[in-house]
């Protein structure tokens, strides 16, 4: 008995030897930031499914991109574009950038970006919104002339969509995308494990040499957030993104951590025009007269309002330049009722609201509009459901729902599939025939403060009769202090190429 | 002709049926799922002709009945196609790595729970109703109520955060191997062995106790055999079956089923890659995933059913002396 106690003693004493690893903090002088991410889908773009943002966006570059902080187009593997009305735009290429397999970008590389949109076999995303393409020219290597059926003054935009990375033409992307991503990046790929994690070294032939600043970026895929925020606390990675308001109240008061909204995503509550009970615009007013910003902002994004969270009654963003500044008309349940009564539900009026109630903020905002809306009369009965069963047997014939809008610098593709008579996307079923001449206008006028001119027109026309409630809700990432110039705009990608560690 | 083979060939024929009926009925309840895969790759802004597309050229739009065969004929030959979301990467390379990774942490479990609550049942049968009983079975019964996610954090607040010993997360660290980071194993190993201890030391204090109790017993003490020798030599080994059934039973679970525990910590095993697979609809990656537990604990119950025979001379001689 003594005997084999004693084994079983020095078993245990001896189990913490073999299992002490300790910390084996290489000293060393490269610098590198770890990033917790999502766990990706498709990474291949043209098919992305829009994570793993801060590998993507290292491997892959674009012709332009978006200044995180001044919000203008930006050269990047294009140096200089013009356009005649919009029909006919130009770009001149950068000279002298290779590919992380060595081949040199051309212009050849970019008719194949292009031109992969309408590969039906791929399913891009972003076939839509380049049908409008009529011919790719290539009449040198460092020139690239696009032709587009009709005039599309903000065309230039639609190549800062992230599934509009260059890609090699000589690259087989079908069957490497997913397991060895190749770009012109800052960054290479020296190492995927599926599911698992990436390395990504310092491309030493990046175009810009004083770019990028950092050696290494290392990516953990964690499914789970509150994992990733674990190794954020024991300094084990120094990035999240996509982190939750309530995630970002416990940081607040971590030393050494701060959470930063570098932009904002929209959520549109919309109400189907040709529904009961939101075909009469006076029910449509009386729910937008029984809102309360500040209360939505509060109790969803947990933030004040203005402060990374934005409410407004247009398709356009508070953040972008052509939104035009209305005041709230201010909460006033009286006339809410006064409008119920009138438009024939003096008692008040029944209706179910669909979202994705596994959307960040779907359950919050559905509840905080439902308890907002019940003074004035409004009994709305929650029907959320999962993000795919929403989007595949819900949306867009619901008489009132939310959903998760990207933010765009151009806003005028969204307007033309959400709220042009046959769009698309007309998830409350718009059909007004003055908003459809002043979305054509918009889509076609080369003049910018033209255009500004009828973007305001289109948002008094929405703040009196229009069809949805925009609430813009923070996109989150939560940050070691030691890491500096971190990155992100409207866009989504973040340009970990300017980043550095202190 | 040996009855413990013939146990063993009997036992490896109800397996094979069982896996059969088994793989059938995981494609259906795959299939049943709500939501839709291609509406699930594309996301929101995808149109309907991009589902289209991709419906048709994953093969989505056949008959069940032909993507079942597509399937477990793939699975025979060892291959277990491909992710939904890697195309050109097969399951194979993403699965055995975890699979590596959920055997060794099943095995530091083992090493860990099974002599401990071998030890402390057989303390606790043997001194029955005495104070070291109370302890032992007060322990026991605390864990075994307490579930993983909240014995795990426990662990986690004392070891990683106040004392710094073990690391919070169990991820294994960018470019190295899992056998430079061993410490990762011993918090998720720890809340393993509080699960286990429960349910194994209070099986065999019972078993121990009843053999204690049995003639046998009494007559080799009343001989004067020396009581040490007794316990180990004639009580224990009787006692010992039902405890093996116990763990026997349990290591399906343990190989394969540590979901919680592996997400809790973030640790890179079968487990934890099923969740994902769950999390992003991966249908033939959640498929591969729940078949492979399958075999593993039919595999573990046949493992466990042939110890048993070995042990138990009942078993194995049972009309083999007619």
């Amino acid at each position: 008995m003594k005997r084999i106690l004693s084994i079983v003693l020095i078993l245990f004493l001896a189990l913490p030897m073999v299992f002490a690893g300790g910390d084996k903090e290489a000293a060393s002088t490269e610098k590198v930031v770890r990033v917790a991410e999502q766990v990706p889908g498709l990474i291949t773009p043209g098919v992305w499914d829009g994570q793993a943002f801060s590998m993507n966006s290292s491997i892959y570059e674009y012709l332009v991109e978006i200044n995180a902080d001044t919000g203008a187009l930006e050269p990047v593997l294009a140096t200089s574009w013009s356009t005649d009305t919009g029909r006919r735009w130009e770009f001149k290429l950068r000279k002298g950038v290779t590919f992380h397999d060595g081949t040199p970008f051309t212009s050849a590389d970019v008719k194949y970006t292009i031109e992969r949109t309408q590969d039906p076999a791929l399913g891009h995303l972003k076939k839509q919104d380049f049908e409008i393409v009529s011919s790719v020219e290539t009449p040198d290597d460092y020139t690239v002339i696009i032709n587009l059926k009709e005039q599309r003054p903000t065309f230039v935009y639609q190549l800062t969509d992230y599934n509009m990375a260059v890609l090699s033409s000589e690259y087989d992307y079908a069957s490497l995308g997913e397991s060895k991503p190749m770009g012109t990046g800052p960054f290479k790929m020296d190492q995927i494990i599926p599911k698992e994690s990436a390395a990504l070294s310092k491309n030493v032939n990046y175009w810009d040499p004083n770019l990028p600043k950092l050696d290494k970026i290392l990516i953990y895929f964690v499914a789970d957030i509150d994992a990733s925020i674990s190794m954020l606390e024991s300094d084990r990675v120094d990035v999240v993104p996509f982190v939750t308001p309530v995630i970002k109240n416990r940081l607040d008061s971590t030393a050494g951590i701060s959470v930063i909204s570098p932009y904002q995503e929209q959520r549109f509550i919309a109400m189907t025009v040709d529904m009961k009970p939101f075909d009469d615009n006076r029910v449509r007013l009386a729910l937008k007269y029984a809102m309360d910003p500040e209360i939505i902002a509060r109790s969803v994004a947990k933030m004040e309002l203005g402060d990374g969270a934005f409410y407004n009654e247009t398709p356009i963003m508070n953040s972008l330049a052509e939104y035009k500044e209305i005041p709230h008309r201010g909460r006033d349940i009286e006339k809410a009722k006064a409008l119920l009564a009138e438009a024939g539900y003096p008692n008040g009026v029944t209706v179910e609201l669909t979202y994705a109630s596994d959307h960040p903020f779907g359950n919050d905002l559905a509840q905080t509009i439902q308890e907002l809306a019940e003074p004035a009369g409004f009994n709305i009965e929650l029907k959320g459901y999962t993000r795919d069963i929403y989007l595949s047997q819900y949306w867009l014939n619901v008489p009132f729902s939310i959903t998760g809008w990207g933010g765009r610098i151009d806003p005028s593709m969204l307007l033309a599939l959400a709220f042009k008579s046959g769009g698309s996307w007309n998830e409350s079923h718009l059909a007004d025939p003055r908003v459809d001449a002043l979305i054509d206008k918009i889509s076609s006028e080369v003049d910018p403060e033209v255009r500004t001119g009828y973007y305001h027109e289109l948002q008094e026309l929405f703040y009196e009769e229009g069809s949805l409630i925009n609430v813009q809700v923070p996109y989150l990432v939560a940050i070691n202090d030691r890491v500096v110039d971190y990155k992100q705009p409207i866009t989504m990608l973040p340009q970990y190429k300017y980043m550095d560690i202190k | 002709m040996n009855r413990t083979l013939s146990i063993v060939v009997r036992r490896l024929g109800s397996l094979l049926a069982t896996l059969v009926v088994m793989s059938f009925i995981i494609f259906m309840l795959v299939e049943i799922m709500p939501g839709d895969v291609a509406q699930m790759i594309l996301g929101q802004s995808a149109t309907e002709e991009a589902v289209t597309a991709l419906r048709e050229a994953r093969g989505l739009n056949d008959p069940v009945l032909q993507r079942y065969g597509r399937w477990i004929s793939g699975v025979v030959v060892g291959d277990l196609g491909e992710s939904v979301y890697m195309q050109g990467v097969a399951i194979n390379s993403i699965l055995w790595r975890r699979v590596g990774h959920s055997l060794v942490l099943a095995l530091t479990a083992f090493i860990m729970f099974v002599p401990l609550s071998i030890f402390f049942g057989v303390l606790a049968g043997v001194k029955e109703k005495k104070p070291t009983d109370s302890i032992v079975s007060f322990f026991g019964l605390a864990t075994m109520a307490l579930p993983e996610f909240v014995s795990g954090v426990f662990l986690i607040t004392i070891f990683a955060v106040q004392l710094n010993w073990f690391p919070i997360v169990s991820v294994i660290p960018i470019g190295e191997g899992l056998f430079g980071n061993l410490n990762i194993l011993i918090l998720p190993a720890l809340s393993i062995t509080f699960v286990m201890f429960g349910y194994v030391s209070r099986m065999q204090r019972s078993s121990m106790i009843q053999v204690m109790n049995s003639d046998y017993v009494r007559a080799a003490i009343l001989k004067g055999m020396p009581r040490n020798y007794v316990i180990f030599r004639h009580a224990l080994k009787n006692a010992l079956l039902p405890t093996i059934t116990i763990i026997g039973m349990n290591m399906g679970w343990l190989f394969g089923g540590l979901v919680v525990v592996e997400t809790l910590f973030g640790f890179p095993g079968m487990g934890s890659l099923l969740m994902t697979a769950i999390k992003t609809r991966d249908v033939p990656l959640i498929e591969a995933c729940v078949l492979l537990i399958t075999v593993i604990y039919s595999l573990s119950t046949m493992i466990t059913d042939i110890m048993y025979s070995y042990l138990n001379p009942r078993i194995r001689f049972q009309g083999g002396q007619r």
